[in-house]
């Protein structure tokens, strides 16, 4: 799924293209959204629609969401101290927040390595029983990777600004980020638990050059189906019918009722 | 006539008599509060994240590293004892099988934990144990006599460095394609234990029983 790039003099974006699911739990006309910082050495503090927002934020930092009524949204991104006015480090002008869908606003590197701003949509459908969802985005300066998953690609050719996704069984996997095509590990190896009923979305962020690549994790639980049900007995020995003998007896007595009734109407006429 | 007037009222007496007995002395399908309704949380009690402030200005948000979440899980019951019934079982964590369906332990004596939702012991929530109740290989499996649990009956969990007890609020006998599978597997709400096993009729051209036999426990107070 290519995700939305938001350009300083672009016009609005329309985040939500039909992949936006509204979490029963939102209030009515706003989207959950969460902020990442993924470029490397700048503190910033960020603004939108000329209110602060987020203060000192750290690289590979990751806000705790919050629902944003829908709208337009102007977001600047400030060295920390500096701003609301003056030229910020990165700038999104007219970025549309539907109302029902759970969003990632990320800062990052394109891939020639210069700060952005691209908003992702967040896969928050029920997942099946046992499974969880893995979710992938390329916002690292560096070329196409491939996603490992105990030595085997499970995602090839990601590049920037990208993601990938896909429902897998649950469980921890070894993974690491390759240089698409090829053996080089890029990032990693590192044990990722994917628990059950979650979509773990994990975001390779960084420089290739300044060899500062590195992994940051969002993690939206709450996803998780129940089984179809609970198949347990094939035996038959509790079964709940009148057993068979007793059956048998009632048949036989009502039988015997039938006939002696008949005998007794019978006498009785005599 | 006389005769046939005794014959008439003796086969009259067992023809209405044996099927009532049997209806009578059999233990109950049904008792205590549905097993739906136990520890459903009142109202939408939603996860809600903190919504922007009104009059168009908005929150200063929280951040914090993006790290993964810490792999901490619950201990894994081992043991389930129903005392009044002779009940004592092994348990062992199971998931689902390749259809989407409860993952039963093959070895009837055993019973299996949805190891996806919680643990006994946790601080919210369904945790559920189910077992075969017989299957024709091995005959009578350990959850054979829940049938016959009374409300108020004792059940003790073992759980790592402890013993665990819950009382029987609620059990019933629901055809399996109705069974309320969302609130018996719940996540959220008052912790309470759900034992499932089949039970009512046995259909033999599908050699698998109509109904699911469940049986909800709430917590004994000041045991968790």
């Amino acid at each position: 799924m290519r995700s939305l790039r938001t350009f300083a003099v672009a016009g609005a974006v329309a985040v939500g293209l039909g992949l936006a699911l509204a979490a029963p739990s939102q209030a009515a006309g706003t989207s959950e959204v969460s902020v990442l910082h993924g470029v490397p050495g700048l503190t910033v503090d960020v603004y939108a629609n000329g209110n602060k927002l987020l203060n000192n934020f750290k690289p590979g930092s990751l806000t705790d969401p919050v629902a944003l009524p829908q709208g337009t949204y102007d977001l600047k991104v400030f060295a920390a101290g500096k701003g609301p006015s003056g030229t910020p480090a990165i700038e999104a002008k007219g970025v549309k927040v539907p109302s029902g869908a759970n969003i990632t606003v990320v800062a990052h590197l394109d891939a020639d390595g210069k700060p952005i701003l691209t908003p992702y949509v967040n896969d928050t459908s029920t997942l099946a029983p046992g499974k969880a969802r893995l979710t992938v985005r390329h916002d690292a300066a560096a070329p196409a990777v491939d996603v490992r998953a105990g030595g085997t690609p499970v995602f090839k050719g990601l590049t920037n600004p990208n993601e990938a996704k896909a429902d897998v069984p649950a469980g921890t996997v070894k993974a690491d980020v390759v240089l698409a095509g090829t053996s080089t590990v890029a990032i990693g190896p590192a044990d990722l638990n994917l628990k059950e009923g979650t979509n773990t979305i994990v975001y390779a962020w960084g420089s290739a050059t300044d060899k500062n690549l590195k992994v940051a994790v969002q993690t939206i639980s709450g996803l998780h189906g129940n089984p179809g049900g609970v198949p347990s007995g094939t035996g038959g020995l509790v079964d709940d019918s009148l057993p068979l003998p007793l059956l048998a007896l009632t048949l036989f007595a009502a039988g015997g009722a039938l006939v002696a009734g008949r005998r007794v109407a019978i006498a009785r006429r005599q | 006539m006389r005769r046939w007037l005794i014959v008439l009222v003796a086969c009259a007496a067992v023809a209405v008599g044996v099927p009532a007995a049997w209806l009578v002395t059999r233990p109950a399908a049904n008792a205590g509060v549905p097993v739906a309704s136990v520890g459903v949380p009142a109202a939408a009690a939603s996860s809600t994240p903190p919504a922007a402030g009104g009059n168009g200005s908005l929150p200063t948000l929280t951040a914090r590293p993006a790290t993964p979440p810490s792999d901490a899980s619950s201990p894994y019951p081992s043991r389930i004892r129903v005392p009044a019934l002779g009940i004592d079982a092994a348990v062992e964590p199971v998931g689902v099988d390749a259809r989407g369906f409860m993952a039963i332990p093959r070895e009837v004596a055993q019973v299996g934990w949805y190891r996806f939702g919680p643990a006994p012991g946790d601080p919210a929530g369904a945790a559920v144990i189910a077992g075969h109740v017989d299957t024709r290989q091995q005959g009578a499996g350990a959850l054979f006599p829940l049938r016959a649990v009374d409300v108020g009956d004792l059940i003790s969990v073992t759980v790592p460095g402890r013993e665990l007890r819950y009382r029987v609020v609620g059990k019933q006998t629901i055809v399996k394609q109705r069974l309320p599978v969302e609130e018996l597997f719940a996540r959220d709400g008052a912790p309470r234990i759900v034992l499932i096993t089949c039970g009512g009729p046995f259909v033999p051209e599908l050699a698998s029983y109509r109904d699911n036999l469940v049986v909800v426990a709430a917590p004994v107070a000041g045991s968790q």
